[in-house]
């Protein structure tokens, strides 16, 4: 037994070709003459025969053959790619890939015609499904996903069951699943394959069951028996009437309409010695003088005569409008259309839900804007116009970060901070010089910082440029969190709702727990009571300021991440920061957090009602503010008591 | 009343003495009486600053008199323009689209005249059918009409809602700004019916004096510009002086008190608002003509904020102030912006005042809201303290 044994390793290992006994070279002077003139029935067998023997070479082969690379040579009869460059041609051995010098009266070209590189083109398919290279097998289900065809199906199942990778298998069976509701044999099959899709939310998915359900409008006297039929369209209700006699007219039931073009056109053609059609040319500057013109050359038969809204009516009346399926089998399309409603229910389900992060994050934009203003503006009550360009400066500092910092991870890391510091020093630069001069004028704070906020941003313009600085997030930052085909939020927008979370709960913690936010609460509400308690009030001013300031430092980096840097950015916020903070109500951080998600949630709301138009979304929402504040003139959290006296 | 209302603003005639002089001798020296030393481009520029007077006037009313720091009325000025512009750009655009059709073997009808000049007017935002809002376009005096009519009942029912529930202060100014930004937005809308982002053009152009020339008309408007600013100057002094300036300057000073001295003060700010709306709007509809575009960018809030910067720097709370104040910082910007200014150069830098200027100019409104709370018109006090 051994023995034998080992007499069997030595002979497989003497002749290695003996275990497979063949190659493609042998297979094909088999079947030489169906090589030679492939028909679309003989080329089967060859194909079997190729795929069945498992060679490597096969592949190959069959790329060329399809290409139409494949001649044999008359004297040995041997089959082999031939390349021609110019007048010479070289010839590749199949097996060994062996070049040779190909003399042109020798070969003879094999010719697959339209339908045999087809079937080429499936045994291909085949062969890549159960390639061992994954990326192979990859590009094959995706090339099948781009164009599906009936052909497709057969290979495809066949591969499943040998599929060693999980995802690729569950891509290949959903893959096949949609393939076998287009193409499936049986309708049973269709249908099976069809119900097996409902739960899918996939763009693709819904695409094949559109295709199944694909209808087209048609017009007969009676409703036909044979046609499977979608809907009966009702004139004035589903289409109107001027559609239907179109679709009539289309359907060549009806003559077609003379339009007022026609009229016209007509006339021109008919001038008379200054009439057209009996009325003085003068007259026919109305319709109904065009009309009564026409008439006229209709009389004469020189025109088809008009087609009167009664002749209308009657012919529409006659006939029956109908949208019918492409598809014939009812039960098919009951089936697609039942799995598409429940895909539909689901995806409005998924879009509601996306809509709800998208109006999240911009929620959480609005806060991180708005929330540096909630300090000033809303503590303070110091109506800082510059504060879009704090944020723009933030913005600034992280572009220049990413200059000399070239990690990205690094620089952002970096630049938060810093631009935290540098805003601050900013803030505190401007309390000191102006701001402060000015406490019990607020409406020439107003003007003062504005004139701030327009050299800034010229400045900005004349060292930066006016073309937009990217400011590049960190590659985990990359891509986006996907839950479904509908929903999914990108890292960036997730990265600014837990910066702004964070900021929140760090203003919330200076005001409420450390001795500078009782003094910044004492000083608000009372600053010559907090002075004679040993506040300096000054000192709280200027660091209060400073720190509102510093924070729209670092939302202009987060927004510089999510945005891009130019030195208009503060502008297209500030804005909106104000009415953040005056409809959740000054002088508390909940109330911007409030006003925050009420204009993120209703931006994004109107924007749904109305998807074309982000701007048409903005003036709806800016009107609804305003109409917001007549009602709560003092926000959606009010200050109660003494906190809230002016 | 013991002393005539002139007698009581000498201001008054002085300015409408110096507007006159001004405009007979810009008019002697323009190319329509053949001297040219003041060219049809510098006419313009000075009637459009007449304009921007005006519009100045009236924001000192409502801002420097009524305390109300309204951040909309460069939107109603826009109104007024867009108004007047519909008008201009229909009739002409009538006139060249009848002279198209003329040669034409069958009469046009009124319906392929209107898709015509639709097609003419709207083809740039993909329409061509005629929006509601042009239902008076035809109409000079319709026309007319909605320039006093549309700003005036957009600021009464805006007034009327923010003074009602008693939004004051910085509050408001916030609230007009969002007005004047939600107005803008939608102007910029191509579906706005008011050609969107292009705006309207061609407004030089008068229907009806297609043969006078550019010079002529350009003149027609600066007199015209100068009669409205010194009607609006005298109705504002004259508003401003009797009781009625009392109590609007009162609700400035302190609105609580006037009201428990049971005056109506919303009344009072409704109207002063509407006027001032008003007048606003007059103002633009006579600037537009002599730009010759608008278009959205005009409207947006920062428009309204320079406004309120030249009342601050000519001087708030009296009305040539306002006038200086926007004349001389409009002026002095199209000097500096269009490269009239010298380069000055540092060595190691040369300042280009195209560059520099909007710094200049914010750095200036810092200075004078800090250290010239009364603007250029206080260094009058200065003169006139003198001589006493």
């Amino acid at each position: 037994m051994l023995r034998l044994f080992s007499i069997a390793i030595s002979l497989w290992l003497l002749f290695p070709t003996t275990s497979s006994a063949q190659t493609v070279q042998d297979i094909l002077q088999t079947h030489a003459e169906e090589v030679l003139k492939p028909g679309r029935r003989s080329v089967g067998v060859v194909l079997d025969d190729l795929v069945d023997s498992g060679l490597p070479q096969a592949l190959p082969f069959l790329e060329a053959w399809r290409d139409r690379e494949i001649v044999q040579r008359s004297p040995d009869g041997l089959f082999f790619r031939a390349v021609e460059d110019g007048d010479e041609i070289t010839l590749f051995d199949l097996d060994t890939g062996e070049t040779s010098v190909g003399v042109d009266d020798d070969l003879t070209e094999s010719r697959p015609n339209g339908g045999v590189r087809r079937a080429i083109g499936d045994a291909l398919v085949q062969f890549q499904l159960s390639d061992p290279d994954i990326e192979k097998r990859q590009a094959a289900v995706d090339a099948i996903a781009r164009s599906m065809d009936a052909s497709q199906l057969a290979p495809l199942m066949a591969s499943i069951e040998g599929e060693p990778d999980a995802g690729l298998k569950e891509v290949k069976s959903r893959l096949a699943g949609m393939l076998a509701a287009t193409f499936g044999e049986t309708p049973e099959a269709r249908i099976d394959a069809i119900s097996g899709m409902a739960g899918d939310l996939s763009v693709d998915v819904r695409a094949v069951l559109n295709t199944i359900l694909a209808s087209e409008a048609g017009v007969a006297a009676d409703l036909p028996s044979d046609a499977n039929i979608a809907q009966v369209l009702e004139v004035g209700k589903d289409l109107t009437a001027e559609e239907a006699y179109a679709q009539l007219v289309a359907a060549d039931l009806a003559p077609a309409l003379i339009t007022k073009t026609d009229i016209r056109t007509a006339l021109e053609a008919n001038i008379d010695g200054g009439f057209a059609g009996g009325v003085p040319l003068a007259n026919l500057n109305t319709d109904a003088g065009r009309a009564q013109a026409y008439d006229g050359l209709a009389q004469l038969e020189l025109v088809p005569p008009r087609v009167t809204d009664a002749e209308q009516a009657a012919a529409i009346e006659a006939h029956t409008f109908f949208m019918a399926y492409d598809e014939p089998d009812a039960a098919i399309t009951d089936a697609a259309s039942e799995a598409l409603a429940a895909i539909q229910t689901n995806v409005a389900v998924s879009q509601a839900v996306d809509l709800g992060l998208d109006a999240l994050s911009l929620a959480s934009i609005y806060f991180l804007a708005a929330i540096g203003l909630a300090i000033t503006f809303g503590v303070m009550g110091v109506i800082n116009m510059a504060h879009g360009e704090f944020i723009m400066m933030g913005a600034y500092t992280g572009f220049v970060v990413q200059q000399f910092v070239p990690d990205y991870t690094l620089s952002i890391i970096i630049a938060l901070p810093l631009a935290f510091a540098i805003t601050f020093g900013a803030g505190v630069t401007m309390e000191r010089l102006v701001i402060r001069h000015l406490y019990h004028r607020p409406l020439e704070t107003l003007l003062a910082t504005f004139g701030i906020s327009i050299a800034l941003q010229q400045l900005a313009k004349n060292i930066f440029g006016t073309q937009a600085r990217p400011l590049t997030s960190p590659e985990w930052l990359d891509g986006a969190l996907v839950f479904n085909d509908v929903i999914g939020i990108s890292y960036i927008r997730i990265a600014i709702f837990v910066m702004a979370l964070i900021f929140l709960c760090l203003i919330l913690f200076v005001l409420k727990r450390t001795r500078l936010g009782l003094e910044v609460r004492a000083v608000t509400q009372n600053p010559g009571m907090a002075a004679s308690m040993g506040i300096n009030p000054d000192r709280i001013n200027m660091l209060t300021f400073g720190l509102g300031s510093g924070i729209a430092g670092i939302a202009g980096v987060a927004i510089g991440l999510y945005a891009k840097v130019t030195s208009e950015m503060g502008a297209d916020y500030i804005v909106q920061s104000f009415m953040t903070v005056v409809v959740g109500g000054v002088g508390n951080v909940w109330g911007t957090l409030a006003g925050a998600s009420l204009i993120g949630f209703l931006q994004k709301g109107i924007e749904w009602l109305n998807p074309s138009n982000t701007l048409a979304a903005q003036t709806y929402m800016i009107l609804f503010i305003i109409l917001f504040i007549q009602f709560r003139p003092k926000g959606i959290v009010a200050l109660k008591g003494r906190a809230a006296a002016d | 009343m013991q002393r005539s209302f002139l007698s009581q603003n000498p201001s008054v005639l002085w300015f409408i003495a110096l507007l006159a002089l001004f405009t007979i001798i810009v008019t002697l020296m323009s190319e329509v009486t053949g001297v040219g030393l003041i060219s049809t481009s510098f006419v313009k520029t000075l009637g459009k600053t007449l304009c921007l007077c005006l519009v100045a006037i009236a924001m000192d009313v409502v801002w420097g008199y009524c305390g109300i720091l309204s951040l909309g009325h460069f939107a109603f000025f826009g109104i007024g323009g867009y108004a007047i512009g519909m008008w201009l750009m229909y009739a002409r655009t009538e006139g060249i689209v009848l002279e198209s059709l003329a040669g034409q073997a069958i009469p046009p009808t009124p319906a392929e005249i209107s898709d015509a000049i639709g097609n003419q007017i709207f083809g740039v935002v993909g329409s061509s059918e005629f929006p509601a809002i042009w239902a008076f376009a035809d109409n000079l005096y319709l026309q007319l009409l909605m320039v006093v009519l549309v700003p005036g009942l957009l600021a009464l029912v805006f007034g009327w809602l923010a003074f009602r529930s008693r939004v004051t202060g910085v509050y408001l100014s916030i609230l007009t700004q969002a007005m004047t930004l939600a107005l803008a937005l939608y102007l910029f809308q191509n579906d706005s019916g008011l050609r969107g982002n292009n705006g309207l053009s061609g407004l030089q152009n008068i229907p009806g004096f297609e043969d006078a020339s550019q010079a002529s008309i350009s003149i027609v408007f600066f007199i015209a510009s100068a009669v409205a600013l010194a009607a609006g100057y005298i109705f504002f002094a004259w508003c401003m002086s009797g009781k009625m300036g009392s109590v609007v300057q009162g609700i400035r000073d302190n609105e609580a008190r006037v009201r428990f001295l049971g005056y109506h003060v919303e009344s009072y700010k409704l109207f002063v608002f509407t006027a001032t709306a008003v007048v606003a709007a007059i103002a633009g509809a006579l600037y537009y003509p002599q730009a010759g575009i608008i278009n959205p960018g005009e409207i947006a809030p920062i428009a309204s904020i320079y406004l309120a910067v030249w009342v601050a720097i000519g001087g708030r709370g009296r009305l040539y102030g306002a006038v200086i104040g926007a004349a001389f910082v409009s002026l002095v910007s199209s000097w500096f912006t269009g490269g009239g200014a010298p380069n000055v150069n540092l060595g190691f830098y040369t300042i280009q005042w195209t560059d520099w200027w909007l710094v200049l100019l914010g750095v200036s409104f810092v200075v004078v809201t800090l250290f010239f709370p009364k603007g250029i018109g206080g260094l009058f006090d200065l003169i006139v303290r003198k001589q006493s």
